[in-house]
């Protein structure tokens, strides 16, 4: 390309949209490792540069609430730590010997070799090389090179790779579900959540597998098609894995368009859930009416707080499409705030945004409705904040030392990434999980009366 | 006595024409892996012996971008970095609006102030069809955006192995960009070290920001600081420097670009840490004339002593030196004392406490002289690098402290965890990610603290920070229940018979 003199130039610039300031999620490796992490007893093996991890940890895992890499995480994590020679000459006895190595000196279940970018543009035959330890541990690999998507798609990659690689059919189990749509470091309350929402599903006689954080991870992955439904927690994310489930072993799906926060969107997910699973809706309705007398009576506490100290205010929302949906809900529908702005970060594909839609407008209660934004752009995202009137903002901790600026009283981070407070089991889910999100909103502006 | 600068251990001079440093490996025969007595690394560096061997085990340890640049370059103040990566590759950079914002601006943290970086979100079709009109974009538009001072172009694995022609974007747009743009090649395949981030950061910083000294700035004293000093470190600097007419210029970390330009103008160049600072005081020397020496750093008394009057040389200032020593010692050294007789009565009959710490090698000179001052004995090291810039340094601390045993590696968890048990030192100092290692019967606390850390008792440097230093290790031993507690409760990362046999280069490749 010659230079043209600056003017022509930039009249036949094109557009690159996908250029941005801190996009709020890390590349499809990190997913992957994040997936692999969440799963007990999995040792990811990194066949990649040696940065790729260090980045997981700065990145995903400490911007997941501050969460340390644990004993398989961080620096633990294997790696073939590819350099110049690697691209030249190839690195697969490398990861040969790294993946005998692992084997030999970290315990796991399972092991999940995640590789990177420079494998597949050098054109490494990871499969083949991950074949050979199949007789001697549980073993698939995941192919994530950083250019082909985000966490997101990373956590779909390596479910749709565990699927392909390690699940055989299994008879179907009554009332056993399993949950997907997730995504650990990425999802701030991963952990909190899926615990509140077994033990509610548990009261409904439901035996949800949610497969993540708990100590038998490849149990529950191996038992994955033993369910009777799979149930995703997202309008787009892990949609993907409920269709290969489908495909490969005829369990239908129930997608959800985000974990329910409070009771009213609980029990809309209770009733769905026992709709498809054939559980009497007068069993359903005897829990939603326990558990919703003793969460309202719980709300009665924050009265005084509420009507005095922050009524009725505007807020905004900066989050992915899941917890934005969550979180809006609950509050412009039971505690009476109204949404004036949704800025959705997670770039959810095209034809799931008319859903997305239809949750944050038709799906809300009060007259005023939000307006709904997709934007990745950290910089945009803030342009697109200016100029409203907004008290509460609902966001990552990107926002935080600009909410002040923006004239929010009260910032609080619920979406990835959240620097600003350690995350290990709290959660907005289920019925309670109101009362969690009242409690740290307010606490962030409570004073005397 | 074998010199530093002989050609056959260090490439002599710096070449600003080419696009990149070269890698530490070519530059000073950096290594990564070995474990013996310090003496007889020195004698294997001098005689040419130390190679770059493989392990059939490694761990994800950090590369030239992501160990140090993509956590902290953001944070220069009026620049914009832009990321020529996958989207994975800036994720380190999201703490970006946060960094620094919790030191009060009554420490002196300026008010206001954003910071700016973009990633170019390299594709599946970049890959393809190149993404070198993606990266003319991406800098038009931080300039559009943010109106910088300065465009960073940081590289990345991607960008490099498919070829991405960084410098013919870069000259081809400059005359249409205010801001001036300085490529980095900190690819994280061209190199086994970290430390060549550190290079090519710097050879970005002397090529393209640094200009022509105006007029020399006879106060002005260049410091390098990275990730691991703090806040107040630099305050207590500011403070000693300042008692002697002196003004530091801290780069890079939260500096302006002017300050960068600037460096040409200072008196000398002064180290924190040798290893982060080499390339850029060898460079302002070449092209500048700018003195410099690298050791030691201000981390301890002596060390602190010997630092100002290599200053008060190259300042003209010795006799104001030697008056605020006198001074300094006056407030500080009987406390160094008095912790120092604490230390010494904890196990009683004249023994010491044993320490372990895992170093970066500028901290390896500076700290074990440190410990010793206060009456602790290091009888081993880790060392995230090694190489022939420091072997004199190297030959000088075994002079002072004696002989030792250091094991390089850089974030090698299972090597590290290892030598912790087998070593069994009265007080490991961790990094924060270090695996399992944390978990033991003895004492147990961090090497350092990160980031803008504002509070006094995370100050290492100078005088206060050697009382607070001391005083924290001191602390650190009080209690142990966090460590033994989850040694007994959890799992350890790796299986009994890795701390059964006695090699933790188990997984070095001998023959290469």
């Amino acid at each position: 390309m010659t230079s043209n003199n600056s003017e022509a130039s930039v009249i036949s610039e094109p557009k690159y949209p996908e250029v941005m300031e801190a996009p709020r999620y890390s590349c499809a490796l990190g997913g992957a490792i994040s997936t692999a992490l969440g799963i007990f007893g999995t040792v990811p093996i990194l066949h990649s540069g040696a940065g790729c991890g260090q980045a997981h940890l700065n990145g995903q895992a400490y911007g997941c609430g501050e969460n340390a890499g644990g004993p398989q995480g961080g620096t633990s994590t294997p790696c073939s730590c590819l350099v110049e020679e690697h691209v030249i000459f190839g690195g697969e006895n490398k990861l040969r010997n790294l993946i005998q190595s692992s084997i030999e000196l970290m315990d796991g279940d399972l092991y999940a070799v995640i590789s990177g970018c420079v494998p597949a543009l050098t054109g490494d035959d990871v499969e083949s090389v991950v074949k050979e330890f199949k007789e001697k541990a549980n073993i698939i690999s995941i192919k994530t090179a950083g250019f082909i998507g985000n966490s997101y798609k990373g956590y779909e990659l390596f479910f749709l790779s565990t699927i392909d690689q390690l699940l055989k059919p299994l008879p179907v189990k009554k009332g056993r579900i399993n949950i997907f749509g997730v995504v650990p470091y990425q999802h701030l309350f991963w952990k909190g959540d899926l615990k509140v929402l077994k033990g509610t599903l548990q009261r409904l006689g439901i035996e949800a597998n949610i497969i993540l954080r708990e100590f038998n991870g490849l149990a529950n992955l191996l038992e994955i098609p033993a369910a009777e439904l799979n149930v995703v927690l997202s309008p787009w994310n892990g949609h993907e894995i409920a269709k290969s489930l489908q495909e490969k072993f005829g369990t239908s799906y129930l997608t959800f368009p985000g974990v329910p926060v409070g009771p009213k969107q609980t029990s809309n997910f209770l009733l769905q859930l026992a709709g498809r699973l054939n559980i009497p809706e007068e069993k359903v309705q005897e829990i939603i009416e326990e558990e919703e007398r003793i969460a309202y009576r719980f709300i009665e506490y924050l009265g005084d707080v509420h009507i005095l100290g922050l009524p009725h205010p505007y807020f905004a929302v900066v989050a992915d499409s899941g917890t934005a949906i969550g979180v809006t809900q609950f509050l412009a529908n039971e505690m009476g705030y109204l949404p004036e702005t949704v800025i959705i970060t997670d770039n959810p594909p095209q034809e799931a945004r008319a859903e997305i839609i239809h949750q944050l407008s038709v799906n809300i209660e009060s007259i005023f409705k939000p307006d709904i934004i997709f934007e990745s752009d950290s910089h945009k995202i803030r342009l697109k904040l200016r100029d409203r009137s907004f008290l509460v903002l609902l966001a990552s901790s990107l926002e935080k030392f600009i909410a002040a600026d923006l004239g929010a009283t009260v910032h609080l981070s619920v979406s990835f990434p959240s620097f600003d407070r350690l995350i290990l089991e709290r959660s907005y889910a289920g019925f309670g999980g109101g009362l969690n999100l009242m409690e740290d909103i307010l606490s962030k502006t409570v004073a005397p009366l | 006595m074998a010199s530093n600068d002989a050609h056959n251990l260090v490439e002599p001079g710096i070449n600003l024409n080419a696009p990149t440093c070269p890698n530490r490996e070519q530059r000073a025969h950096g290594i990564n892996v070995y474990y013996g007595q310090a003496s007889q690394l020195l004698i294997d560096a001098r005689e040419g012996k130390l190679q770059a061997k493989d392990r059939d085990f490694q761990q994800t340890s950090g590369c030239a971008l992501n160990f140090y640049l993509a956590v902290r370059l953001n944070t220069i103040r009026d620049a914009a970095v832009i990321y020529h990566a996958p989207v994975g590759c800036s994720a380190s950079s999201l703490g970006y609006r946060e960094l620094y914002r919790h030191v009060p601006v009554s420490l002196g943290r300026p008010e206001n102030y954003d910071l700016h970086w973009i990633t170019t979100n390299i594709q599946e079709n970049d890959v393809v069809y190149g993404a070198g009109n993606k990266l003319r974009y991406a800098i038009r538009e931080a300039e559009r955006r943010y109106s910088p001072k300065a465009i960073f172009i940081l590289t990345s694995c991607t960008s490099g192995v498919i070829g991405e022609d960084i410098e013919g974007a870069v000259n081809e747009l400059q005359p249409y960009i205010d801001a001036r743009i300085v490529p980095v090649h900190c690819e994280g395949v061209r190199s086994r070290l970290v430390q060549t981030g550190y290079d090519a950061f710097w050879h970005g910083v002397l090529k393209y920001l640094v200009k022509k000294p105006e007029k020399k700035q006879k106060d002005l004293v260049n410091v390098a600081s990275m990730l691991s000093y703090t806040w107040q470190d630099r305050l207590e600097i500011k403070r000693i420097l300042g008692k002697i007419g002196l003004r530091p210029n801290f780069v890079p970390e939260f500096a302006s670009v002017d300050q960068f330009e600037q460096l040409s103008e200072a008196a000398v160049t002064a180290p924190l840490c040798p290893t982060y600072t080499d390339y850029l005081s060898k460079g302002l020397e070449q092209e500048y004339g700018v003195p410099y020496f690298l050791y030691p750093s201000p981390m301890g008394i002596r060390n602190t002593d010997e630092w100002l009057r290599k200053i008060g040389e190259f300042t003209g200032k010795e006799s104001e030196v030697e008056l605020v020593i006198e001074e300094e010692h006056k407030v500080w050294q009987p406390k160094i004392d008095a912790l120092r007789e604490q230390f010494l009565k904890l196990k009683g009959k004249g023994e010491k406490l044993t320490v372990l710490g895992s170093l970066g090698q500028g901290r390896l000179l500076a700290q074990l002289p440190f410990f010793d001052e206060i009456g602790l004995s290091s009888p081993a090291a880790m060392s995230q690098d090694f190489d022939n810039l420091i072997l004199d340094e190297v030959e000088q601390l075994i002079g002072t402290v004696g002989d030792f045993k250091i094991l390089v590696n850089t974030f090698q968890a299972a090597e590290q965890a290892h030598v912790t048990r087998q070593l069994d030192p009265d007080i490991a100092l961790t990094c924060p990610f270090q695996g399992c290692s944390f978990k033991r019967e003895k004492g147990l606390t961090r090497i350092h603290s990160l980031r803008a850390d504002a509070h006094p008792r995370s100050t290492q440097s100078g005088y206060a920070g050697a009382v607070a230093c001391a005083s924290f290790l001191l602390q650190s031993w009080t209690s142990k229940s966090f460590q033994k507690t989850m040694l007994a409760k959890t799992r350890d990362s790796y299986k009994d018979w890795w701390y059964k046999q006695p090699d933790p280069l188990h997984y070095l490749k001998r023959e290469v």
